[in-house]
């Protein structure tokens, strides 16, 4: 009996054990073969330390300072003769000496030098003096497929060189991302790796790593994403094809178009020009606003992201075939060379500001800057541009009906550029009849690095002729003027509002005056607090600083409250939400919507502005220093307004940044005020801001 | 007598058969519910504004002592323990040790046959190594309570490393080789927790939440328990200092045994070998060390060093800033050579230095 038991037992025992041990197997296999791998594969992959370059690297919007290149990295090697690829991320300030260090070899560091940048996927290729490096096998692009084994290999961790790099085992989570460039996994990608290969069960590189996000091109677009699950690499097919390329020494660049679409909306509505950049590869082409993209390369497109993933592989200089279409008509441009890096776009100056909320035709002059291009030709407060052009036979009149004057003749401006000769018709005041005049478009004021500039001093008393409500004149004969009817606008609310972000994830405060009138547009000043600054008071305290001025200079505050420490990228999103949400309820004037922050507060302002560029006009930052820099858009102005006390430790970043803007041609402003530190605006202060946001719609 | 040899055959018959249930299953279910009965959650009564006052830690006798991290936790004035079956008790702190960061706590009543951990010989094995799976278990974010269980994630060794490894973290509380690992262990509330094979042998406790301040990157690493590191001593005879080995392993055992002699804190002071090198100002905290000058005479001289030369490595450790420099060179005394790599112009030099006693200075 008890035998029996025991026998009974041993049977079961046997079963089961042989059950999990199955499973046991599986695993030690599995275990092994990526030790195996990331042990063959690690002979390529080697350490890569720099010294010197500038201390400040990334002041992202946390406001705080990466010193990226400060820890070591890692490369891969892709010529036995000394050649590595790793992440631009690793280069990104510059650094005086690149070292690097090979598996095992702890002791024979060698000196690399950067041959070139690939600055559409971000790698810099090294050389060194070398024979006989191991360079890795790699999968080809077509075998690397979604679900299979990715282990991320580094060198970061790795003191004496003396180990396998550092393993982190993930999946191929998709291919042709970040508009067609890299490969996703899901393993650990962090700057313990980046620059290191993923590499397969047969430790075959499949890409290298580099921080990437589908939103940004920078070289630290993705950085707030380590250790996140999603990394990207860019596939070492992709890497070979252009080696010889980068060998010669000079940087890639990604090739660009130069239009912008109209609509925001990337996977919703047809690809419809809304912008051609001057002296772009479009308006090269002949490409106008309003054509709508409809195929390139002999693929059809009907999104905007389907024409962004079909130009995101290219570079500059690459060729392009491209249809669209104009009117009902399809067209062909069957070789466009995509250019790299467009010239400095500068916007043109007329020097008006014009009279706003203004329901008539053509655009009313509020005030002439002086010694602008309009001053010279005489032009006087008052006086109406009723037709704008360069060719004086060929003059375009307003439209109206649909298109507000003021808004006309910006569309108008972002196809010039300064030093254009401009013919305005304009009707005087008083006059009956139009007369036009030549000027010679300029600069924005402050867009120009050196000279020193001004805010003006004094604003014209009357900004708006309060009828934003109102239907606009129409330019078409044919169209019946439109009925004014004289109704009061149902009044929205007023005072300091706490209202939830649509999806109800997030918290604003809103603040709108008492005197608030629906027909006046109104700036919008998005108020982004420092850290930890973010209760009932607080706000209660910005908006008493601001009271006075949200009526005189009708502005509207939106106060987003940030509940975690500090402001990050990923924040945007609930800011511009909150932001669009309040303009859905106010009558909002969208060339002055400005996001104004102090200290963290501040980068995180210079952020918005760079990053929302359809949606913020002005970027008002108090003691924070632009670090990064994106290239100015034609249609898309944004102004700044730089500001800290000498005290400031950040005060020449801070100037720096101000220059550096201006030599993007972006008008920028930067005010130091004696014995002061890094402290919030003052009185003064502040009526030079106001009258900074009101001079935004200038042109 | 034969009863009892039944109940024995019969219990192991069921124990087998439940172990057939796993059939469907994997060893790593097994091995959490094995590891589970042996962890405690740990809870500090009061705590300290912006810190977790909630823990993990390790049951490693059948008496009810606990292993856990040297952290705030114990600074509370009551602990907590809730273990794997729901009961609750409070515990007392016996003994700490700083350097290897764990301390030992017992519950404070009469406990018996609890589920531990073995910390005897057997425990002594290989350390694990790159690339091993391993599985880690922890009360982070405070999840469990009573006798819900911890939770168990799924990763794997990324490295095995120096966690000071002139990363930055200069006050790290432990100083030895470290598991690095891939997945995101280190959370509040995590550290004292386990990190064991997919088998469940232990294999590490679960470190602290720290950031490496050279890639600004937060790390997640757990110390080994058989990794022996240097603990310093008052000699009880002598009443001189001592320098011994510890490890996670020879502390529980001694403790347990009541004979865990408490130790000095270590103070890493500077042996003062004297090298002669004059660097630039250290202007930025990422000022790398360029030589600005060389006392005549001296070591530095004599090896050949000249200004402007940029010092890369010390005995193959990278030195990209003066900081990290002055720390390296601390603990190098006179009559030691040095074999350091240069940057002059272009070029790498090799140059072997031997420090010297520090010249008199004369006024």
């Amino acid at each position: 009996m008890f035998r029996r038991i025991s026998i009974l037992a041993a049977v079961v025992l046997v079963l089961s054990v042989r059950s999990v041990s199955a499973q046991e197997d599986l695993n030690d296999q599995l275990e092994k073969l990526t030790k195996d791998a990331a042990k063959k594969a690690g002979e390529s992959v080697v350490q890569i330390e720099t010294r010197g370059g500038t201390d400040l690297v990334v002041a992202g919007p946390k406001g705080q300072v990466f010193r990226t290149a400060l820890g070591p990295t890692t490369g891969v090697i892709v010529a036995a003769d000394g050649y590595i690829i790793s992440s631009a991320f690793n280069f990104l300030n510059n650094p005086t000496t690149i070292l690097v260090r090979f598996p095992g070899k702890a002791n024979e560091p060698l000196v690399a030098t950067r041959v070139a940048t690939d600055k559409s996927r971000m790698l810099t290729l090294l050389k060194v003096e070398a024979k006989g490096l191991v360079v890795p096998d790699f999968v080809p692009k077509k075998d690397i497929k979604e679900g299979q084994w990715s282990i991320a290999l580094g060198r970061a961790l790795d003191v004496k060189l003396d180990k396998t790099p550092t393993i982190c085992v993930g999946i191929i989570s998709a291919t042709n991302r970040v508009w067609g460039k890299a490969i996703q996994t899901d393993a650990k990608v962090s700057p313990i790796n980046y620059g290191g290969p993923i590499v397969d069960m047969k430790g075959r590189v499949q890409g290298v790593l580099i921080p990437a996000s589908p939103k940004g091109d920078d070289e630290t677009a993705g950085f707030e994403w380590y250790d996140s699950g999603i990394g990207f690499a860019i596939p070492m097919e992709d890497i070979l094809a252009v080696l010889p390329r980068l060998k010669d020494g000079k940087d890639l660049q990604k090739g660009l178009l130069g239009v912008a679409m109209k609509s925001q909306d990337m996977y919703g509505v047809l690809p419809e020009i809304g912008l051609v950049q001057p002296n772009s590869a479009a308006s090269k082409s002949g490409l106008k606003l309003g054509d709508i993209i409809t195929e390139i390369d002999g693929k059809p497109v009907d999104r905007m992201a389907q024409v962004l993933h079909a130009l995101g592989v290219k570079y500059e200089g690459d060729k392009i075939s491209l249809k669209y279409k104009r009117g009902g008509e399809v067209k062909e441009i069957k070789s466009l060379e995509l250019v790299g890096k467009i010239q400095v776009i500068a916007q043109p100056f007329l020097g008006i500001l014009p009279l706003r909320d203004d329901p008539k035709l053509g655009v009313e002059i509020r005030h002439v800057f002086d010694k602008s291009p309009a001053d010279k030709t005489g032009l006087k407060v008052g006086d109406r541009i009723v037709k704008f052009g360069v060719d004086e036979k060929q003059l375009t009149a307003f439209i109206g009906d649909t298109k507000r004057g003021r808004a006309q003749l910006f569309e108008w401006l972002a196809t010039v550029t300064p030093g254009t000769e401009a013919k305005l018709e304009v009707k005087r005041k008083g006059a009956d009849k139009a007369e036009v005049i030549t000027l010679v478009l300029d600069n924005l004021p402050g867009a120009l690095p050196g000279a020193p500039v001004d805010v003006l001093d004094k604003l014209p008393e009357l900004a708006s002729v309060k009828k934003a409500l109102a239907p606009l004149e129409s330019g078409n004969p044919n169209v019946k003027p439109p009925k004014i009817v004289e109704e009061k606008p149902p009044m929205p609310e007023t005072g300091l509002m706490l209202r939830n972000t649509p999806d109800g994830e997030h918290k604003y405060w809103l603040f709108v005056h008492e005197d608030y009138d629906p027909n006046v547009a109104h700036a919008l000043l998005v108020w982004l607090h420092p850290a930890g600054k973010k209760n009932k008071e607080d706000f209660e305290a910005f908006q008493e600083v601001w009271e006075d001025y949200c009526k005189a200079n009708h502005l509207i505050l939106v106060m987003p409250v940030m509940d975690k420490d500090e402001w990050i990228p990923s924040f945007s999103d609930f800011v511009t939400a909150a932001t669009r949400d309040a303009m859905t309820r106010y009558t909002v004037d969208r060339q002055r919507v400005i996001a104004h922050g102090w200290g963290v507060g501040g980068n995180m302002a210079i952020h918005l502005g760079f990053s929302h560029r359809d949606l913020f006009r002005g970027v008002c930052a108090v003691g924070a220093a632009p670090i990064q820099f994106k290239d100015n858009i034609a249609g898309q102005r944004l102004s700044f307004y730089l500001t800290t006390g000498e005290l400031d430790p950040l005060a020449k970043s801070i100037a720096e940044g101000r220059t550096r803007l201006a030599e993007r041609r972006y008008p920028a402003f930067y005010r130091q005020h004696p014995e002061r530190g890094r402290d919030y605006l003052n009185d003064k202060q502040l009526r030079e801001v106001i009258r900074w946001i009101d001079s935004l719609d200038q042109q | 007598m034969n009863y009892i040899i039944t109940y024995r055959l019969l219990g192991i018959a069921m124990m087998l058969l439940a172990v057939g249930e796993l059939r469907a299953q994997n060893s790593v279910t097994a091995a959490s519910e094995q590891v589970n009965r042996k962890m405690v959650k740990l809870f500090g009564i009061g705590g300290f504004k912006g810190l977790p006052s909630y823990g993990t830690g390790l049951l490693v006798s059948a008496k009810g002592h606990i292993l856990t991290v040297n952290n705030h936790i114990l600074n509370t004035p009551g602990i907590v323990v809730h273990l794997y079956d729901g009961r609750r008790y409070q515990a007392k702190v016996l003994v700490r040790e700083p350097e290897l960061d764990v301390a030992l706590l017992k519950i404070d009543e009469d406990v018996d046959f609890l589920p531990h951990f073995v910390f005897d010989k057997t425990a002594e094995k290989a350390m694990a190594e790159t690339g091993d799976w391993v599985l880690a278990f922890s009360n982070q974010f405070k999840i469990a309570q009573g006798d819900e269980p911890m939770s168990v994630q799924r990763g794997a060794i990324l490295t095995v490393a120096d966690l000071k490894g002139r990363r930055g973290i200069f006050d790290a509380p432990y100083s030895g080789d470290v598991y690095f690992l891939d997945n995101i262990v280190c959370n509040p509330g995590a550290a004292g927790g386990a990190i064991t094979t997919r088998k469940g042998e232990l294999l590490g406790i679960i470190g602290r939440e720290l950031k490496d301040n050279r890639i600004d990157t937060w790390i997640n690493y757990a110390v080994p328990i058989q990794f022996k590191i240097e603990v310093q001593r008052e000699d009880k005879k002598t009443g001189k200092s001592i320098m011994e080995k510890e490890s996670v392993i020879t502390f529980v055992h001694k403790a347990l045994m009541g004979n865990y002699q408490e130790t000095v804190k270590i103070r890493r002071e500077d042996k003062g070998g004297y090298h002669g090198i004059i660097l630039v100002v250290n202007a930025v905290s990422s000022t790398p060390p360029y030589v600005e000058e060389i006392v005549s005479g001296s070591p530095a001289a004599i090896a050949g060093l000249r200004p402007d030369d940029l010092i890369l490595y010390v005995e193959g450790f990278s030195v990209p800033t003066i900081k990290i420099w002055r720390e390296t060179l601390k603990q190098y005394e006179p009559g030691r050579e040095i074999s350091m790599q240069l940057q002059r112009g272009n070029k790498l030099e090799n140059v072997k230095l031997k420090l010297a006693n520090p010249p008199k200075t004369v006024n």
